[in-house]
């Protein structure tokens, strides 16, 4: 009986931690900018990405891919069809669309409206993913279920604007087992991501003796640093490689205890950097460090702004 | 106060519920990803793993409700949510092994006889990302006429931004990659011929001529 009480408290603490809203300031915040930098990154492009008519690749084809798996999931033929239902063309619903996932970012930095621009932002991105979905990548997965986890956090947090200038939010109390629940969900799920993407690596045998990071980085498109400039390093390959094993497999074991936490952290936060930079990966590695920090290390990150917002709210 | 309590608890109880299912249906998706790796006999397992990797993927496939009929809203509304939760594709990212990377050359032919060559359709960075991303997909794809109308789409855009063209060849390959010691020995990244398909204004159609 005194077992099954325990076990019950540890679950509830575990999944129902008191937690303050600082980690999703971080993941707002950080997902705005990623959402900002993602579409004018694809500035001159999205159209040309997107359209039926004369783009790099029909979205039909990836839609009818999705379709053969689920109809249910939205895609930017949806958008289209409504757009021109109210009389707009495909040019301009896809230009709109791409308006509205910048100012849906930037109403994820700023606090305003912050849930339907969660929403917004998850929706348009998800569109725009799955329609392109045959010449998506790693970024879309990240990014997708970032917004997802802010989508149905307890948004507003105490940093928004939306605390201060609306006042049902201003007078509302905030439930912190639930935040901390929110937070817990996006953990284990990091966990689940680099141990089951370690676990991968370490099946092929080009992850033990370097081979493969030595690939990865002289592979086009990602070849951004010259060959000859690597080979001074080739010695580190073999270390770096099992190391790349070692920090994504044990990601779920070193990155609770306090101890460990933030060597872990760094570390993989470094990998990402290190990514970014020698394979041009900026919007990859940027949405992996947001995670990673609102998830574990929200306390790092210390904006002045929203130091001073979060004062005058107090 | 009580029930107010009560309906919390009830609240938190589905919450945890929904966190289960959720995290095992990305349980289940990983396990169904790295098991085909082992079943298709990719990984540094021997032989005999790979009757257990494919049992184990048809397993966990079975669980994300592929015997299910298409049109069944179990099996809909689970693909539905691990798609719209970016959780459908597993985290195998350069894994096991990082592949040889595909690559696709424009020859294009004007009308005065001149001849340009193109890579990309692309203007930025982050779409060339994406196209490179598709390029790869295409060399992996075991269905030829998905890879032919992909590639006479890519054809195609290249055409809007050459407009006096006659005709268009794509060569579609694969990037060869040294090991550091041939690289030593001076070999570089090599261009090894797939495919190549002629594209002309007058016959839409396409013509392949497969290696």
């Amino acid at each position: 009986m005194i077992t099954k009480q325990r076990l019950r408290d540890g679950f509830r603490k575990f999944w129902f931690p008191i937690e303050s809203d600082r980690w999703l300031t971080t993941l707002r915040v950080g997902l705005g900018f990623q959402a900002i930098l993602y579409a004018w990154s694809l500035r001159t492009d999205w159209n040309y990405l997107f359209t039926d008519r004369g783009g790099v690749i029909s979205p039909r084809v990836s839609e009818a891919i999705l379709s053969a798996q689920t109809s249910w999931v939205p895609r930017l033929s949806w958008l289209v069809a409504a757009g021109q239902a109210v009389g707009f063309n495909e040019e301009k619903v896809l230009f709109f669309s791409w308006i509205l996932l910048l100012v849906a970012g930037g109403g994820l930095i700023f606090g305003t409206f912050c849930r339907a621009a969660a929403i917004t932002a998850w929706f348009i991105h998800l569109c725009a993913a799955k329609s392109g979905g045959l010449m998506s990548y790693g970024v879309d997965n990240f990014m997708t279920i970032g917004l997802f986890y802010l989508s149905l956090a307890p948004l507003p947090d105490q940093s928004s604007l939306d605390r201060q200038w609306r006042r049902k939010f201003a007078a509302a109390s905030q439930d912190r087992q639930l935040l901390g629940f929110w937070r817990r969900v996006l953990q284990v799920h990091l966990c689940f991501i680099y141990f089951f993407g370690g676990l991968t690596k370490s099946l092929g045998n080009g992850w033990w003796d370097g081979t493969n990071l030595w690939r990865s980085l002289i592979r086009p498109p990602f070849n951004i640093v010259s060959p000859e400039t690597l080979l001074a390093w080739k010695f580190f390959f073999p270390i770096g490689g099992i190391l790349i094993l070692l920090l994504e497999t044990g990601y779920p074991f070193f990155i609770w205890p306090k101890r460990t936490r933030h060597v872990w952290l760094l570390s993989i936060c470094g990998m990402h950097v290190a990514i970014g930079l020698t394979m041009g990966m900026y919007l990859f590695s940027l949405v992996m460090i947001i995670l990673n920090v609102a998830a574990f290390a929200p306390q790092f990150v210390s904006v002045p702004w929203l130091r001073r917002a979060r004062a005058a709210i107090a | 106060m009580a029930s107010e309590i009560r309906k919390i608890f009830r609240a938190r109880r589905l919450l945890a519920a929904g966190a289960g299912v959720h995290f095992l249906l990305i349980f289940v998706v990983s396990c169904r990803e790295t098991s085909w790796l082992v079943s298709q006999g990719l990984t540094i397992l021997p032989s005999s793993f790979k009757s257990a990797g494919a049992r184990i993927e048809k397993i966990s496939s079975a669980a994300l409700g592929s015997g299910l009929a298409k049109a069944n809203p179990l099996r809909q509304a689970v693909a539905a949510y691990i798609h719209v939760a970016g959780t459908e594709g597993g985290y195998g990212f350069f894994a096991p092994n990082v592949p040889d990377s595909c690559t696709l050359l424009f020859e294009i032919h004007n009308a005065d006889d001149s001849v340009e060559y193109a890579l990309s359709p692309v203007q930025t960075a982050a779409a060339d990302l994406r196209v490179a991303g598709l390029l790869d997909k295409l060399g992996r794809s075991e269905y030829d006429p998905l890879r032919e109308g992909l590639i006479k789409m890519l054809a195609r855009s290249v055409w809007q931004a050459h407009p006096h063209a006659k005709s268009i060849r794509a060569v579609f390959g694969s990037v060869r990659l040294p090991s550091i010691s041939e690289f030593e020995a001076g070999k570089k990244p090599s261009f090894e011929f797939l495919s190549a398909y002629d594209f002309s204004l007058k016959a839409d159609a396409a013509k392949s001529e497969a290696q």
